[in-house]
């Protein structure tokens, strides 16, 4: 799959629905699901959130691969932003220094199996893999 | 889709999927909450960190005034989610 969306979150609803059609194509483990969802919606809303000097669409692309799937998602012509550097959140703390910020990436990096980064000609593309467990 | 509203019990009741497009609705329903709360998620397939604000805000309002919310019916993999962002140790929560 690869698939341009507008930069507005009522795209999530749509990027669900063809993520669903890919995995039911290529026969991918719906035990990933919820993960893959997660992890696109977080990576998606932190572009459009965060990345607001440029109106271009973002590209999400996904393909199957050994026991899994890999999904990539580029932001073009934005500033550098690596998520796999995002701060880390203290979920130990009581609920009076808990708050809702920085907990979507730090879902992202928690359930990948893989994530990696790449910045070059202000494309900021970000790629991550979810793999069945081993028995 | 999502849904929030009130059952026959006078539990919240969630039910679809409660993502960055629907928090909005979510906190504008739990904003109106001024009482101790069960959220019933029998109902509820997945929550993004944006619905976990929600719940979140609400909570700390409600737990200001000693009250909060307790999270029931929780499925196994929202409830990886809250295990993995801390909110078993935040939440009541009980796991169908």
């Amino acid at each position: 799959m690869r698939k341009r969306y507008s930069r507005n979150f009522d795209q999530i609803q749509e990027i669900v629905r063809d993520t669903g059609q890919f995995f039911e194509q290529e026969h991918i483990d719906e035990s990933l699901r919820m993960k893959v969802d997660l992890s696109v919606e977080e990576l998606f809303v932190n572009m459009v959130s965060y990345n607001t000097e440029t109106d271009q669409d973002i590209l999400i692309e996904m393909q199957p691969i050994d026991h899994g799937i890999e999904v990539s998602l580029t932001d073009f012509d934005v500033e550098r932003f690596d998520p796999t550097l995002a701060a880390d959140v203290d979920i130990d703390a009581p609920l009076s220094d808990r708050s809702p910020g920085g907990l979507g990436l730090y879902l992202v990096l928690k359930m990948a199996d893989s994530i990696h980064y790449q910045y070059h000609d202000r494309k900021s593309k970000i790629t991550f893999t979810n793999r069945v467990a081993a028995e | 889709m999502f849904e929030i509203g009130f059952n026959d019990k006078g539990d919240v009741a969630v039910s679809g999927r409660l993502d960055a497009a629907q928090a909005a609705r979510a906190q504008d329903f739990l904003d109106k909450v001024s009482e101790r709360c069960v959220i019933d998620m029998a109902e509820l397939e997945y929550i993004s960190s944006a619905g976990l604000g929600v719940l979140l805000r609400t909570h700390k309002r409600l737990m200001s005034g000693e009250a909060g919310l307790e999270l029931i019916n929780v499925n196994k993999h929202i409830a990886d989610i809250f295990r993995y962002s801390g909110f078993d140790k935040l939440f009541d929560i009980t796991v169908i």
